[in-house]
Parts: structure tokens; C-alpha cells; sequence
């Protein structure tokens, strides 16, 4: 006992160091091999059965073709298209925000460079039509994963790969929840808009302005409806997507917008993003062979049991479940938080008679909004960081957006049918 | 300690270079493959698996440049408000314990390989699958080098600057 207690404590100590996530996984699925005396090449062969998931490809796919655009002039074209299109309307630099940040990071995943790439073009913008400094912040930092649930989102198909849920069904349901975010906070911006903005400043683009912003990024417009369609559309599965983006986003961003150079800037790029697969492809390996221990060993099967003596509904437990992935969004980062926590939680979900769909979206809805979430949420230090402003002053500029946020992920949450209705 | 960074970077010389090679052949094979799926009704039989066996080559030596970059995913709640002589001390504590339980991993990928070798199995056709899960040893191996060299950097900054990097 007193080991076990022992150990538990000098890994929490070395995770709060900084170890890296992986070590600590692997440290705990190799102490439960060797105890359960298996041999510890059994978490390898988890790791190369991941080569047998037609869908792994599409992660190193989808990481590469997100930092290419991240790195190149999209951001700024995409800006200056949906400013052209909307940015006229009450309070439209605030929906060309919310707009571009969701598809941003729906391309993007949710790493936060969303706010580095995007929110260095909005803020300036935003401060130059009066909107106040903390209402400006809060809502690109609390937007910085509001893509989360559009395709093609990666953690979407981590999910879907750790879950075993058709990663198809999982966009089809993300719909009209990730909708509903946009709508309900751009409604807010309306309202604080026209309660709070004054000076107004209306921006009239000219058709000409128009024309130039559609021409400027008429090689960028057909990805999405490409893909964005393909998948809704069945006519791509989640890996085509991938390909397609990958060669597709390349051929643009090197040879017909020049904005990185062959030589100069692609290897660069490719180590970066080839670091962030490295990175999530080891937890991943580390905590599938954790997770089949822990089936193996009936832990989900106990965790259900000790919980039915205090959760006796499904709706208390979705509460339950609301509150804890908050917590683990605000300290973990929504890869790892999937890896480790979802196949724990899906059979524990099951029994409560959840649908995995539901689950899934639920799930990311909820971690995407732990990322802003005080005190430790990842979005906060990365805006506080980029903008230069306290952290405390990003707690409470975040605060209005989170409430927002929450009553969406509670409309997510207890109204299946939001996610369910094109399932069927 | 020179030589040793010396090394270590043209380690990672090499590994960029391999890496480039891999990402670039996976993004050109992978479209190659759906243009011949959807408009040719044919393919590379063995294209798919083997673009899922380059998979865990980019991931492995992506994890080994983490591993000398610093830029492994973790949750640095408490290190980051350490100072001085604690922090150069909590950095060699987590590299160490990294190392360790990485050369744990790199044994039993060694394991997993031997028998893999042993029992003869193949991807496709009669291409051995060692050749493709080799990478999971070296990557593991390389790692776990990486880190012990990360504990010896630390440890050498912090004696000659009495606080960490």
C-alpha cells in the first residue's frame, strides 16, 4: 500500500516537472505488465497494431498540410475574404473572427496556433474599429478551438481511431453542435456590440474590393467545399481527405502562392509537424497498451461498479462527465486528453446507454473548452504570451465567451438529438 | 562535452534528411494512390500498407528530434516556476528517469523484433516485417541516448552557470 501509494506520488511529482506525457504512461503500463508478469513487449505490439488502422495515415497527413497553411499567407487571404463577405454586417469584424477561427482550425487542428496565426491579424483590426481591448481578447482566446468538431479536425479522427467509431458518423454528428457554438456566441457579439461599440465604424467593401479578396484566394476557396463535402458527401473517407489536403495545400502554398520556399522553409516545416506526430503518436502507442491492461484487468468494469453507489442516471452522469473533462481540457492538451481518458471512458459511457457519437462530441466540445478554462488553460498562457497581457486579465476576458460556451456544451450535452438527427 | 553535440547534431542531420525524403514520397504516394482509385479503378496493391509502415518511421524519428528539442507533450505545471539550482535539478531528475524508462521501451521493442524475425512474418507478399519495424529499436534507442545527453547538458549548464538554461 504504502508503495503503491509511494509511486503514485513520485510520478504525479515528475508529471507536474515536466516529464514527458508518454514516459509517465509508458512508466505505469510497463509497472502493471511486469506486476501482472507479461511481457513488456506486449505494449509494442499495441503500438505496430496501430500500422494496421487505415486511418493512421492520415494523421501525419493532416499535421503536415495544417502547418504549411499556418505558415503561409492563408490566414491573412482567408481573413480578408471573410471580412469582404461579412464584415459589413452589426458587429461583422466580430463574426469574420469567429468565422475564420473555426474553419482555421478545423484545417489547423486544435494546437493553439490558431490564436498565433489568426488572432495577430483580428486584434489589431479589432482595436481599430473601437471594440473594446478585453472583449477582443476574450473572444479570440475562447475561440481558439471553436473548429474542433468540423472536418477536417484531427481530433475528430484521433477519436474516432481510439473509439472505434466511424470517423464519418463523427462529422455528421459535429454539425449542428459546432453550429450552435458559432451562433450563440456571434449572437452575444450582436448584443455587446450594440450595447457597448461606439463610434461605429461601418465597413462597406466595394464590389471591386469584393472581386479582389475572391481572386486572391480563389486556389484556397475549393479545398474546403472539396473536403468539407467529400466527407459529408461520402465521397472521401477521412484518410482521401488527408491526401487530397496534403498534395493539394503543398502545390498552392510552394509553387503558385511562393509563400514558403522549397528550400528555405520546407524542412524546417516538415520537422516541426513530423515533431507533433512523434509527440502524439507516442502517448498514443503508451496509452492504447495502458488501456488494454486496464480492460484486461476490468478497471473501467470496477471504476462502473464503485460509481453506481452515488450515479444512479445517465443525466447525472453526463454532469459528472461535463465537470471532469473540463478539468482535464484545462490541463491537458485535447490529444493526449482523448488518448488517455477516452478508452477508459467509452465502456463506462456505454453502459449508462450513451451513444458513441453523443459520447464523441461531447468529448470535444468539452476538452476544446477546458483549453480556455482558468486557471491552466492552454489557450490563456498562449494568448497571454502573444498579446502581452496578464493572466488574470485573460481569466476575466475570457469569462463572458466560457459561459457562452457552457451553456452550448450544456445544450450539447443533455439534448442528444443536436448530434443524433443525421445519424439515423 | 563538445564532441558529444557534435554528434548529436549530425545525428539529427541525418534524421532530417530521411525525414524530408519519407514526407515528401508519403504525400506524393498517397495522392498518387487516390488519383489511381478514383479515376483508374486501380492502385498500388501494397501502397496503403506500406505508406502506414512510413507512418511509424516519420513518428519515430519525429519523437527522437522532440526528444532533442525539448518538445515532447507534457503537463509542466511546477517546473516552470522553479528557479536557479532547483530547476538544473528537477530537469536532470526528469531527463534520467526518461532515459530509463525509454531504454525499457527500447528492450522490448528489441524483443518484439527479434521474434518478429524469428516467426518469419511479412507485410505483404514476402517482405519481411523487420524491415519496417526496425525503426521502433533505433527510434527508442536514439531517445533514450537523447535524453541521457539532455540530463549531461543540464548538468554541465548548470555547473558552469549555477542555474538551468
Amino acid at each position: 500500500m504504502i508503495v503503491t501509494l509511494a509511486i503514485i506520488l513520485g510520478l504525479l511529482l515528475l508529471t507536474v516537472l515536466g516529464a514527458p506525457l508518454f514516459v509517465i504512461i509508458s512508466s505505469i503500463a510497463l509497472l502493471a505488465f511486469h506486476i501482472a508478469e507479461i511481457d513488456s513487449s506486449a505494449v509494442i505490439i499495441e503500438l505496430y497494431r496501430l500500422t494496421s488502422q487505415p486511418v493512421f495515415l492520415a494523421i501525419p497527413l493532416f499535421t503536415f498540410a495544417g502547418y504549411l497553411l499556418a505558415e503561409s499567407g492563408t490566414p491573412k487571404r482567408l481573413f480578408n475574404l471573410s471580412r469582404n463577405l461579412i464584415g459589413w454586417l452589426p458587429a461583422g469584424l466580430a463574426l469574420v473572427a469567429l468565422v475564420s477561427l473555426a474553419i482555421f482550425t478545423a484545417f489547423t487542428g486544435a494546437s493553439g496556433v490558431t490564436i498565433i496565426a489568426l488572432g495577430g491579424l483580428l486584434y489589431p483590426m479589432m482595436q481599430q474599429e473601437k471594440y473594446p481591448e478585453k472583449f477582443s481578447l476574450g473572444l479570440i482566446t475562447a475561440s481558439g478551438n471553436l473548429g474542433l468538431l468540423f472536418p477536417p479536425s484531427l481530433p475528430i479522427i484521433l477519436y474516432g481511431l481510439v473509439a472505434q467509431v466511424p470517423i464519418d458518423q463523427l462529422y455528421l454528428g459535429g454539425i449542428i453542435p459546432g453550429i450552435l457554438m458559432i451562433v450563440l456566441l456571434s449572437g452575444y457579439a450582436i448584443f455587446f456590440y450594440r450595447k457597448n461599440v461606439r463610434h461605429k465604424q461601418n465597413f462597406k467593401p466595394t464590389g471591386k474590393q469584393l472581386w479582389q479578396a475572391i481572386k486572391n484566394t480563389a486556389w484556397e476557396i475549393p479545398l474546403p467545399i472539396l473536403i468539407i463535402g467529400g466527407i459529408y458527401g461520402g465521397l472521401f473517407t477521412a484518410t482521401d481527405a488527408a491526401a487530397v489536403t496534403a498534395i493539394y495545400v503543398f502545390i498552392i502554398e510552394i509553387f503558385i502562392y511562393k509563400d514558403i520556399s522549397l528550400f528555405k522553409d520546407l524542412p524546417r516545416i516538415i520537422k516541426e509537424s513530423m515533431i507533433m506526430v512523434g509527440g502524439i503518436i507516442v502517448i498514443l502507442a503508451a496509452a492504447l497498451g495502458l488501456a488494454n491492461y486496464m480492460i484486461d484487468a476490468q478497471i473501467p468494469a470496477k471504476i462502473l461498479a464503485s460509481m453506481q453507489h452515488f450515479i444512479k442516471s445517465p443525466l447525472i452522469f453526463l454532469l459528472f462527465l461535463n465537470l471532469f473533462l473540463l478539468i482535464v481540457g484545462a490541463l491537458m492538451d485535447i490529444f493526449s486528453a482523448i488518448m488517455v481518458i477516452a478508452p477508459l471512458l467509452i465502456p463506462i459511457a456505454n453502459s449508462f446507454g450513451i451513444n458513441p457519437v453523443h459520447l464523441g462530441i461531447i468529448f470535444m466540445a468539452n476538452l476544446g473548452i477546458g483549453y480556455s478554462t482558468p486557471p491552466v488553460g492552454m489557450n490563456l498562457f498562449i494568448s497571454s504570451m502573444r498579446f502581452n497581457k496578464s493572466i488574470t486579465f485573460l481569466y476575466h476576458a475570457a469569462l463572458p465567451f466560457l459561459l457562452i460556451l457552457l451553456i452550448a456544451l450544456a445544450l450539447i450535452t443533455y439534448i442528444p438529438e443536436l448530434t443524433l438527427v443525421f445519424l439515423h | 562535452m563538445s564532441y558529444l553535440r557534435r554528434i548529436n547534431q549530425w545525428i539529427a542531420k541525418l534524421e532530417l534528411f530521411v525525414l524530408v525524403v519519407i514526407v515528401l514520397s508519403m504525400v506524393f504516394m498517397a495522392a498518387a494512390q487516390i488519383i489511381l482509385r478514383k479515376f483508374f479503378n486501380s492502385g498500388i496493391l501494397w501502397g496503403d500498407i506500406f505508406l502506414r509502415q512510413l507512418v511509424l518511421w516519420v513518428s519515430f524519428i519525429g519523437a527522437s528530434l522532440a526528444t532533442k528539442d525539448n518538445k515532447h507533450i507534457n503537463m509542466d505545471l511546477l517546473g516552470r516556476l522553479l528557479k536557479g539550482r532547483w530547476k538544473a535539478s528537477a530537469e536532470i531528475l526528469v531527463h534520467l528517469f526518461s532515459a530509463f524508462i525509454v531504454f525499457l521501451l527500447f528492450q522490448a521493442s528489441w524483443t518484439f523484433v527479434q521474434s518478429e524475425i524469428e516467426f518469419g512474418s511479412t507485410v505483404f507478399k514476402n517482405v519481411p516485417s523487420w524491415y519496417f519495424e526496425i525503426i521502433m529499436p533505433v527510434g527508442f534507442g536514439l531517445m533514450a541516448l537523447r535524453f541521457l545527453l539532455n540530463a549531461i547538458f543540464s548538468f554541465e549548464y548548470a555547473i558552469k552557470h549555477g542555474e538551468s538554461k
